[in-house]
């Protein structure tokens, strides 16, 4: 039942968020005078690590001069808990696009991760210092914005909660063991797990057709007009280059010097730098005439050999969304009696 | 059974007659450790902690090892904070040497620095040269054997591993020092240890803007604005489609929090202008207001272009540009001015006036040689400091071969392209990066990495109040 292979990596993703949070504090140490005398980053790091790692790396010559170096902070996740003050409808979907394609999306399932964030310090005052920089952020939540899924662009505030900071200072007793120093602050990130992401059947929106007909009954009405509407690429996108400027044009000028006019067609749309033109008539074999600053684009300078764009179909249909775009449309008037099959796309 | 009547049982003469023996036995069955006195650099009152400490005097001492079988202590251990080295040591020494030798000279020192010196100090560091380690003196048990003919004769000095912070040591010798050499927070300096001169070449042209004039420098721009310079036109007014639009770039510069243009700079003086002056446009930017025009020089050459043939390496400092004289008379000099990039090369130049009255032949650009040519040899230990931002470090390591300084104890951040002096070495080389990361060997920190991984999850439309991302 279960086992549709998917791994979003959503909690090591909380996790690098959480710990993103304290990577910069700092401590200062001054000398008699109040002059700084060292200015240090805190290491920080996630406690749990593979055992023998850990001395491989922090032991590599077994003869490690001193004890340990501080100040440190380590954190970890102490614990998964469903949040059921956060659920929402189990069935309830959203849609999220993916360069062209579709994706369906069922809702979330919240979930509490607890947080455990560790300070060691040699003294008190370098503890005192690194809590300071950190408690006042923390009303009690800070939100971070996480992108957990990034297949589905899917940015979520993750708010994270600090609920408690105690500490242990063992200053008391014999003189054999050493004061340990050791802040412990608990947070609970509030998160997201998303389930698996499929492909939706459904596929992008890119053309909407309307038949109108002349009365409600369709048994008997004929239908009258028929409006299409496509996106209408307002940048060229595939790059064709089907001429260059042999000088420059002012913002002004309509007569477009060219190497050669051949590709280019009566009604053709095209565009230089930003600025699209409509053709209007081409005078010769190295001239195009043309009506500046079409579709609401600005009429500006063109430099000698800027690019020459055609804009066709071929860029209508590279248009990804969230792109800019206009509408192509188009008017068919009927007197048959036909009708529209969507499942066979034809009218019959 | 009675004492022994031959002896006093306390009396002077014995008691130094058992310290005295005592004292050869340390000497035959002892080890030579090297007794570290801290220093007090600041002591903090209310919450009672030395803040700042050094070490910079060394007393050798003989001591008796009281771990016959190992160091005692929990050994290595695996805690949320890495590996931590729990190893401890109890050593006995000599009261009398201890007196003698090392005692007399801590009462000479700076009563803030030493509070204590007629006996050894827990807080003190001893070196032991059999594990290359420094230990931490916990706790002096000065009764133990109790007063047997009525005196105490050793110290027993019981010791942990030391945990090491932001201390200094600096006993001047060497194998002590070296044990913290990749210890506690360090920062990779990568420094300029050769450098190259930048070439370049110009082009010459006729009908070209000899200098671009601010008349207004605007305000409130929050990046840079784009200058955009009309295309050049002939006396009747037509486009001259064989000449060149003139480019050009804004300088701005900050005052009283109020961005403003400082100059406008041409990155090519354009050809073909022989009518009238070309408009000069800003847009963008955020801000408004600032106005620009320009004087055209139609008859003669100028300078139009420089181009940046090799960027050299080295350059710290914004170096001089030099474009030889101009030739016919009345001639005008052109100057231009060079752009420094992060990496330390010229990454172009921007003509400030294109001068009048050169020849067809392109004059020579000389660009200033890189002013930051390196001397000397860091030396471990020693204090360097920044002359730009005075912050000291001190010299963990320095590899010539690789450019890298690693220093410890920073007070502040440098920057790039200040030079770093030594204080003892007066080696100097000026900063190329500052390490973006400590480069701790301890390879426990992970700051860095999760600064990395989460720059590619996070929304950076959101900022973070601790810190950058």
């Amino acid at each position: 039942m279960l086992g549709t292979y998917f791994y979003h990596e959503i909690i090591r993703k909380t996790i690098i968020g959480f710990g993103t949070l304290f990577n910069q504090i700092s401590i200062k140490h001054k000398d008699a005078d109040g002059k700084i005398i060292n200015d240090q980053r805190v290491s920080l790091a996630y406690g749990p690590k593979q055992k023998f790692l850990a001395r491989l790396d922090q032991q590599a010559n077994l003869n490690k001069a001193v004890q340990i170096t501080l100040p440190r902070m380590s954190f970890e996740m102490t614990s998964l808990e469903y949040d059921a003050t956060r659920k929402s409808g189990i069935t309830q979907t959203f849609k999220a696009v993916t360069g062209t394609t579709m994706k369906k999306v069922y809702m979330p399932v919240p979930y509490n991760i607890g947080f455990e964030l560790s300070i060691m310090c040699k003294l008190n005052d370098d503890a005192l210092q690194i809590i300071e920089q950190i408690l006042p952020y923390f009303q009690p939540s800070f939100n971070l914005t996480i992108n957990l899924v990034d297949s589905i662009g899917e940015k979520r505030d993750v708010p994270i909660i600090l609920n408690n900071i105690s500490f242990q200072d063992d200053y008391e007793g014999d003189f054999s063991s050493r004061r340990a120093l050791i802040y412990t602050l608990k947070f609970t990130a509030k998160t997201y797990l998303f389930g698996p992401i499929a492909d939706s059947p459904e596929g992008l929106i890119k053309k909407v057709q309307v038949d109108t007909y002349a009365s409600t009954n369709r048994t008997t009405a004929k239908r009258e007009m028929r409006y299409v509407v496509t996106p209408r690429a307002k940048v060229d996108y595939n790059n064709d280059n089907t001429g260059d400027l042999t000088s420059t044009v002012t913002a002004t000028d309509t007569l477009l010097p060219v190497v050669d006019s051949s590709g280019f067609a009566i009604g053709n749309r095209i565009i230089i730098d930003n600025e699209i033109m409509y053709i209007e008539a081409i005078p010769s074999g190295t001239q195009l005439y043309v009506q500046r600053g079409y579709e609401s684009t600005t009429a500006v300078e063109h430099l000698k050999d800027a690019n020459i764009n055609l804009l066709t179909t071929a860029d209508d249909a590279l248009i990804e969304p969230d792109d800019d775009f206009g509408f192509n449309e188009s008017f068919t008037y009927f007197s048959d009696g036909k009708d529209y099959s969507p499942t066979r796309q034809i009218d019959i | 059974m009675a004492l022994n009547p031959f002896f006093l049982q306390g009396s002077r003469g014995e008691q130094n007659l058992i310290q005295d023996l005592i004292n050869e036995q340390l000497k035959i069955y002892g080890v030579e450790v090297t007794y570290i006195p801290r220093k007090f650099v600041r002591k903090q009152t209310i919450l009672e902690e030395v803040q700042s400490s050094k070490f910079d005097d060394n007393f050798l001492i003989e001591a008796y090892l009281n771990n016959y079988d190992g160091y005692s202590g929990a050994g290595d251990i695996m805690t949320k904070f890495g590996v931590s080295i729990r190893d401890e040591v109890s050593l006995v020494i000599s009261k009398e040497r201890f007196e003698d030798f090392i005692a007399v000279f801590l009462e000479g020192e700076d009563d803030d620095e030493i509070t204590v010196s007629s006996r050894p100090r827990e807080g003190d560091l001893i070196y032991f040269p059999l594990g290359q380690r420094l230990f931490e003196v916990k706790f002096v048990e000065h009764e133990s054997p109790f007063y047997q003919l009525g005196k105490n004769y050793v110290y027993e000095l019981q010791c942990e591993l030391f945990e090491y912070e932001d201390e200094v040591i600096d006993t001047s010798v060497e194998d002590i020092d070296k044990t913290i050499e990749d210890q506690g927070y360090i920062i990779d300096l990568t420094m300029f240890t050769t450098t190259s001169r930048a070439t370049a070449t110009s082009t010459v042209g006729q009908g070209y803007i000899r200098q671009i004039f601010l008349n207004n420098d605007g305000s409130g721009y929050t990046s840079t604005p784009i200058v955009t310079i009309s295309g050049p036109t002939d006396p009747n007014g037509n486009s001259v489609s064989t000449g060149t639009t003139a480019t050009a770039v804004a300088i701005t510069t900050t005052r009283n929090n109020v961005t403003s243009i400082s100059e406008i700079l041409l990155t090519h003086a354009g050809i073909g202008y022989t009518g009238a002056e070309p408009t000069i446009t800003i847009t963008g930017g955020g801000g408004a207001g600032a106005a620009a025009t320009c004087g055209i020089v139609t008859d003669k050459r100028g300078v139009v272009k420089l181009t940046v043939t090799d960027g050299g390496v080295g350059y710290s400092t914004v170096p001089t540009v030099s474009i030889s004289v101009a030739s016919l008379s009345p001639n005008l000099n052109a100057t231009a001015k060079a752009v420094v990039s992060a990496a330390g090369t010229i990454s172009a130049l921007r003509i400030v006036d294109a001068g009048s009255g050169y020849l067809a032949s392109a004059p020579t650009v000389t660009i200033g040689a890189a002013s930051t040519v390196g001397v000397g040899t860091f030396w471990f230990n020693e204090v360097v400091t920044g002359s730009a931002t005075s912050t000291t470090a001190r010299v963990k390591n320095w590899d010539y071969d690789t450019s890298i300084l690693k220093v410890g104890i920073v007070t502040g951040r440098f920057t790039p392209g200040e030079v770093i002096t030594g204080g003892k070495s007066s080696a100097e080389y000026a900063i190329k990066t500052v390490g973006t990361a400590s480069t701790t060997d301890n390879k426990y920190e992970q700051n860095d990495e999760i600064e990395d991984s989460s720059d590619l999850i996070l929304d950076f439309t959101e900022s973070n109040p601790f810190g950058t991302y």
